[in-house]
Protein backbone atom coordinates (compact mmCIF):
# COMPACT_ATOMS: atom_id res chain seq x y z
CA UNK A 1 0.00 0.00 0.00
CA UNK A 2 1.75 3.62 -1.07
CA UNK A 3 1.75 5.66 1.70
CA UNK A 4 -0.41 8.98 1.91
CA UNK A 5 2.09 11.81 0.75
CA UNK A 6 0.88 13.95 3.88
CA UNK A 7 2.95 17.35 2.78
CA UNK A 8 1.62 17.38 -0.61
CA UNK A 9 -2.50 17.58 1.51
CA UNK A 10 -0.83 19.78 3.66
CA UNK A 11 0.11 21.77 0.33
CA UNK A 12 -3.64 21.50 -1.06
CA UNK A 13 -4.65 22.27 2.06
CA UNK A 14 -2.86 25.76 2.37
CA UNK A 15 -2.91 26.30 -1.29
CA UNK A 16 -6.87 25.94 -0.90
CA UNK A 17 -7.32 27.97 2.00
CA UNK A 18 -8.22 25.12 4.68
CA UNK A 19 -8.91 26.28 8.16
CA UNK A 20 -10.60 22.96 9.39
CA UNK A 21 -11.13 19.54 7.57
CA UNK A 22 -12.95 16.74 8.77
CA UNK A 23 -13.92 13.72 6.72
CA UNK A 24 -15.54 10.56 9.03
CA UNK A 25 -18.48 9.52 11.01
CA UNK A 26 -19.71 11.90 13.14
CA UNK A 27 -21.48 11.89 16.67
CA UNK A 28 -22.97 14.43 18.89
CA UNK A 29 -20.07 14.98 21.14
CA UNK A 30 -17.47 15.14 18.02
CA UNK A 31 -19.81 17.88 16.44
CA UNK A 32 -19.22 19.71 19.61
CA UNK A 33 -15.90 19.28 20.26
CA UNK A 34 -15.06 20.22 16.14
CA UNK A 35 -17.29 23.21 16.97
CA UNK A 36 -14.76 24.21 19.73
CA UNK A 37 -11.72 24.01 17.88
CA UNK A 38 -13.66 26.01 15.21
CA UNK A 39 -14.64 28.53 17.94
CA UNK A 40 -10.97 28.80 18.85
CA UNK A 41 -9.46 28.70 15.05
CA UNK A 42 -11.83 31.80 14.31
CA UNK A 43 -11.17 33.82 17.27
CA UNK A 44 -7.35 33.44 16.32
CA UNK A 45 -8.04 34.20 13.02
CA UNK A 46 -9.50 37.12 14.20
CA UNK A 47 -12.75 36.95 12.66
CA UNK A 48 -15.51 39.27 14.10
CA UNK A 49 -17.52 38.48 16.57
CA UNK A 50 -20.86 38.00 14.39
CA UNK A 51 -18.91 36.45 11.30
CA UNK A 52 -18.07 33.86 13.77
CA UNK A 53 -21.48 33.17 15.08
CA UNK A 54 -22.42 33.19 11.74
CA UNK A 55 -19.60 30.51 10.85
CA UNK A 56 -20.10 28.37 13.45
CA UNK A 57 -24.24 28.53 13.43
CA UNK A 58 -23.92 27.77 9.73
CA UNK A 59 -21.67 24.44 10.95
CA UNK A 60 -23.75 23.05 13.63
CA UNK A 61 -26.90 23.28 11.48
CA UNK A 62 -25.37 21.43 8.60
CA UNK A 63 -23.81 18.93 10.50
CA UNK A 64 -26.74 18.31 12.65
CA UNK A 65 -28.76 17.67 9.25
CA UNK A 66 -26.18 15.17 8.70
CA UNK A 67 -26.80 13.46 11.97
CA UNK A 68 -30.42 13.69 11.24
CA UNK A 69 -30.66 12.42 7.93
CA UNK A 70 -28.28 9.41 8.66
CA UNK A 71 -30.32 8.24 11.87
CA UNK A 72 -33.77 8.84 10.14
CA UNK A 73 -32.01 5.99 7.73
CA UNK A 74 -31.02 4.18 10.03
CA UNK A 75 -27.16 4.60 8.22
CA UNK A 76 -24.32 2.58 9.99
CA UNK A 77 -21.87 4.84 10.89
CA UNK A 78 -19.41 5.02 7.50
CA UNK A 79 -22.70 5.66 5.60
CA UNK A 80 -23.77 8.17 8.17
CA UNK A 81 -19.87 9.96 7.87
CA UNK A 82 -19.88 13.60 7.01
CA UNK A 83 -17.26 15.54 5.19
CA UNK A 84 -16.80 19.15 6.43
CA UNK A 85 -14.61 22.04 5.22
CA UNK A 86 -13.90 25.15 6.40
CA UNK A 87 -11.76 27.74 4.20
CA UNK A 88 -11.39 31.01 3.89
CA UNK A 89 -11.46 32.32 -0.41
CA UNK A 90 -10.01 35.24 -1.95
CA UNK A 91 -11.80 37.94 -0.80
CA UNK A 92 -10.76 36.50 2.55
CA UNK A 93 -14.92 35.57 2.95
CA UNK A 94 -15.50 31.87 5.20
CA UNK A 95 -16.54 29.04 3.39
CA UNK A 96 -18.54 26.43 5.07
CA UNK A 97 -18.97 22.81 3.05
CA UNK A 98 -19.96 19.88 4.28
CA UNK A 99 -21.41 16.95 2.66
CA UNK A 100 -22.58 13.13 2.85
CA UNK A 101 -24.13 10.21 1.74
CA UNK A 102 -27.53 10.46 0.97
CA UNK A 103 -30.57 8.74 -1.33
CA UNK A 104 -30.36 9.54 -4.54
CA UNK A 105 -33.94 11.15 -5.22
CA UNK A 106 -33.76 13.18 -2.01
CA UNK A 107 -30.58 14.16 -2.89
CA UNK A 108 -32.26 15.57 -6.49
CA UNK A 109 -34.97 16.66 -4.06
CA UNK A 110 -32.33 18.29 -1.95
CA UNK A 111 -31.07 20.35 -4.98
CA UNK A 112 -34.25 21.65 -5.97
CA UNK A 113 -34.87 22.91 -3.18
CA UNK A 114 -31.32 24.75 -2.93
CA UNK A 115 -31.84 26.36 -6.22
CA UNK A 116 -35.40 27.83 -4.95
CA UNK A 117 -33.65 29.28 -1.76
CA UNK A 118 -30.67 30.48 -3.51
CA UNK A 119 -33.09 32.56 -5.86
CA UNK A 120 -34.85 34.45 -3.15
CA UNK A 121 -33.65 37.73 -1.71
CA UNK A 122 -32.87 38.46 1.97
CA UNK A 123 -36.55 39.62 2.76
CA UNK A 124 -38.33 36.65 0.80
CA UNK A 125 -36.07 34.39 3.06
CA UNK A 126 -36.71 36.21 6.02
CA UNK A 127 -40.35 35.34 4.92
CA UNK A 128 -39.78 31.62 4.14
CA UNK A 129 -37.91 30.94 7.73
CA UNK A 130 -40.75 32.67 9.30
CA UNK A 131 -43.87 30.59 7.25
CA UNK A 132 -41.52 27.49 8.52
CA UNK A 133 -40.95 28.67 11.96
CA UNK A 134 -44.79 28.93 12.26
CA UNK A 135 -45.51 25.17 10.51
CA UNK A 136 -46.78 22.77 12.90
CA UNK A 137 -44.20 19.62 13.95
CA UNK A 138 -45.33 16.35 13.67
CA UNK A 139 -45.79 14.45 16.93
CA UNK A 140 -41.91 12.78 17.13
CA UNK A 141 -40.33 15.86 15.15
CA UNK A 142 -36.57 16.41 16.93
CA UNK A 143 -35.29 18.21 14.44
CA UNK A 144 -35.97 22.29 13.58
CA UNK A 145 -38.56 20.97 10.81
CA UNK A 146 -36.93 22.68 7.79
CA UNK A 147 -35.82 25.44 9.03
CA UNK A 148 -31.95 24.75 9.07
CA UNK A 149 -32.14 25.13 5.43
CA UNK A 150 -33.53 28.63 5.00
CA UNK A 151 -31.33 29.65 7.76
CA UNK A 152 -28.03 28.55 6.07
CA UNK A 153 -29.14 30.12 3.26
CA UNK A 154 -30.30 33.31 5.26
CA UNK A 155 -26.92 33.56 6.49
CA UNK A 156 -24.92 32.97 3.72
CA UNK A 157 -23.40 35.98 1.93
CA UNK A 158 -23.72 34.26 -1.88
CA UNK A 159 -26.47 32.23 -3.08
CA UNK A 160 -25.92 28.77 -1.75
CA UNK A 161 -23.89 26.39 -4.40
CA UNK A 162 -24.97 22.23 -3.94
CA UNK A 163 -24.03 19.34 -5.86
CA UNK A 164 -24.30 15.93 -6.25
CA UNK A 165 -22.09 13.03 -7.43
CA UNK A 166 -23.73 9.67 -7.74
CA UNK A 167 -22.39 6.61 -6.07
CA UNK A 168 -23.67 3.72 -7.56
CA UNK A 169 -27.37 2.48 -8.15
CA UNK A 170 -29.58 4.43 -5.45
CA UNK A 171 -26.99 6.84 -3.37
CA UNK A 172 -25.14 10.04 -4.31
CA UNK A 173 -22.76 12.62 -2.42
CA UNK A 174 -24.55 15.70 -1.57
CA UNK A 175 -22.44 19.07 -0.95
CA UNK A 176 -23.25 22.37 0.38
CA UNK A 177 -21.42 25.20 0.34
CA UNK A 178 -22.27 28.58 2.12
CA UNK A 179 -20.20 31.84 1.68
CA UNK A 180 -19.86 34.02 4.83
CA UNK B 1 -44.27 21.92 41.02
CA UNK B 2 -40.66 21.60 41.69
CA UNK B 3 -38.09 24.57 40.05
CA UNK B 4 -35.56 23.72 37.77
CA UNK B 5 -32.19 24.18 37.98
CA UNK B 6 -30.07 22.75 34.82
CA UNK B 7 -26.34 23.10 34.66
CA UNK B 8 -25.06 24.42 31.51
CA UNK B 9 -23.42 21.88 29.14
CA UNK B 10 -21.07 22.65 25.96
CA UNK B 11 -24.74 22.48 23.69
CA UNK B 12 -27.59 23.65 25.94
CA UNK B 13 -28.01 26.72 28.64
CA UNK B 14 -28.35 26.93 32.06
CA UNK B 15 -31.58 26.81 33.02
CA UNK B 16 -33.31 27.70 36.44
CA UNK B 17 -36.95 28.41 37.40
CA UNK B 18 -38.12 30.29 40.93
CA UNK B 19 -41.90 29.42 41.25
CA UNK B 20 -42.61 31.95 44.51
CA UNK B 21 -40.59 34.66 42.23
CA UNK B 22 -42.42 33.85 38.56
CA UNK B 23 -39.31 34.12 37.31
CA UNK B 24 -37.27 31.85 34.40
CA UNK B 25 -33.81 31.81 33.73
CA UNK B 26 -31.93 30.60 30.79
CA UNK B 27 -28.38 31.34 29.95
CA UNK B 28 -25.67 30.34 27.40
CA UNK B 29 -25.28 28.67 23.99
CA UNK B 30 -28.16 26.02 23.21
CA UNK B 31 -27.98 23.40 20.52
CA UNK B 32 -28.60 20.19 21.14
CA UNK B 33 -29.08 17.46 19.15
CA UNK B 34 -32.69 17.20 20.42
CA UNK B 35 -34.29 20.70 21.56
CA UNK B 36 -37.90 19.75 22.11
CA UNK B 37 -35.84 16.82 24.51
CA UNK B 38 -34.20 19.67 26.15
CA UNK B 39 -36.29 22.57 26.36
CA UNK B 40 -39.96 19.82 27.50
CA UNK B 41 -39.15 20.52 31.24
CA UNK B 42 -38.91 24.55 31.04
CA UNK B 43 -42.16 24.19 28.49
CA UNK B 44 -44.01 21.93 31.13
CA UNK B 45 -43.04 24.01 34.35
CA UNK B 46 -44.12 27.60 32.34
CA UNK B 47 -46.94 25.67 31.10
CA UNK B 48 -47.85 24.79 35.01
CA UNK B 49 -47.12 28.23 36.32
CA UNK B 50 -49.36 29.71 33.83
CA UNK B 51 -51.94 27.77 34.76
CA UNK B 52 -52.96 28.94 38.30
CA UNK B 53 -53.17 32.19 39.92
CA UNK B 54 -52.46 35.46 38.57
CA UNK B 55 -49.39 36.08 39.64
CA UNK B 56 -46.70 37.71 36.39
CA UNK B 57 -43.71 35.50 35.14
CA UNK B 58 -40.77 36.99 33.87
CA UNK B 59 -38.23 35.18 31.62
CA UNK B 60 -35.04 36.68 32.20
CA UNK B 61 -32.64 35.32 28.78
CA UNK B 62 -28.87 35.78 28.39
CA UNK B 63 -28.64 33.30 25.93
CA UNK B 64 -26.19 33.34 22.65
CA UNK B 65 -26.23 30.93 20.26
CA UNK B 66 -29.24 28.83 19.48
CA UNK B 67 -29.55 26.42 16.62
CA UNK B 68 -32.54 26.35 14.23
CA UNK B 69 -34.37 23.44 16.63
CA UNK B 70 -33.84 25.57 19.68
CA UNK B 71 -35.54 28.57 18.04
CA UNK B 72 -38.52 26.97 17.27
CA UNK B 73 -38.78 25.47 20.90
CA UNK B 74 -38.03 29.02 21.87
CA UNK B 75 -41.32 30.33 19.60
CA UNK B 76 -43.06 27.82 21.68
CA UNK B 77 -42.35 29.24 24.74
CA UNK B 78 -43.41 32.66 23.86
CA UNK B 79 -46.51 31.14 21.87
CA UNK B 80 -47.45 30.33 25.70
CA UNK B 81 -46.51 33.90 27.17
CA UNK B 82 -48.44 35.22 24.13
CA UNK B 83 -52.00 33.27 25.25
CA UNK B 84 -51.30 34.19 28.74
CA UNK B 85 -50.63 37.95 28.11
CA UNK B 86 -54.31 37.98 25.81
CA UNK B 87 -55.76 36.55 28.75
CA UNK B 88 -54.16 39.73 31.09
CA UNK B 89 -52.12 38.03 32.42
CA UNK B 90 -48.64 39.95 33.26
CA UNK B 91 -45.66 38.36 31.76
CA UNK B 92 -42.50 39.84 29.93
CA UNK B 93 -39.37 39.13 28.55
CA UNK B 94 -35.79 40.64 29.71
CA UNK B 95 -33.12 39.78 27.07
CA UNK B 96 -29.54 40.41 27.64
CA UNK B 97 -26.84 40.45 25.43
CA UNK B 98 -22.79 41.10 25.31
CA UNK B 99 -22.48 44.62 23.47
CA UNK B 100 -20.07 42.99 21.07
CA UNK B 101 -22.13 40.34 19.86
CA UNK B 102 -24.62 42.14 17.37
CA UNK B 103 -26.07 38.71 16.13
CA UNK B 104 -27.74 38.25 19.64
CA UNK B 105 -29.96 41.19 18.81
CA UNK B 106 -31.18 40.18 15.35
CA UNK B 107 -31.81 37.02 16.89
CA UNK B 108 -33.77 38.45 19.90
CA UNK B 109 -35.48 41.32 17.98
CA UNK B 110 -36.88 38.42 15.26
CA UNK B 111 -38.54 36.53 18.39
CA UNK B 112 -39.71 39.78 19.48
CA UNK B 113 -41.70 41.01 15.93
CA UNK B 114 -44.07 38.31 16.95
CA UNK B 115 -44.84 39.00 20.55
CA UNK B 116 -47.01 41.64 21.81
CA UNK B 117 -46.23 41.44 25.03
CA UNK B 118 -43.38 43.52 26.51
CA UNK B 119 -39.98 42.09 25.51
CA UNK B 120 -36.62 44.88 26.10
CA UNK B 121 -33.71 43.53 24.45
CA UNK B 122 -30.57 45.38 26.43
CA UNK B 123 -26.85 45.19 26.55
CA UNK B 124 -25.95 43.45 29.43
CA UNK B 125 -24.59 45.66 32.22
CA UNK B 126 -23.76 43.03 35.05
Amino acid sequence: MATIDLFQLREHFNESRILLCFNGPISRSLIEEIGNALKNYLQADNAQPSAAMDVFSVYVELTQNIRHYALAHDYDELQGSATVVVARDEDGRYLVQAGNMVEHADGEALLARISALARMDKAELKAAYKAQLRQPRAEDAITGAGLGLIDVARKSARPLRASLSRIGARHAFFSLCATI
Amino acid sequence: MNDLDIPASQSTPYVSTRWEAGLVSMTGDSYPENSFEFFRDVIAWIEAYLAQGDMPLRLELRLVYMNTSSVKAMMDIFDLLEAAHAKGRPVRVDWFYDPRNERVVDLADEFREDCSFPFEIAPDGR
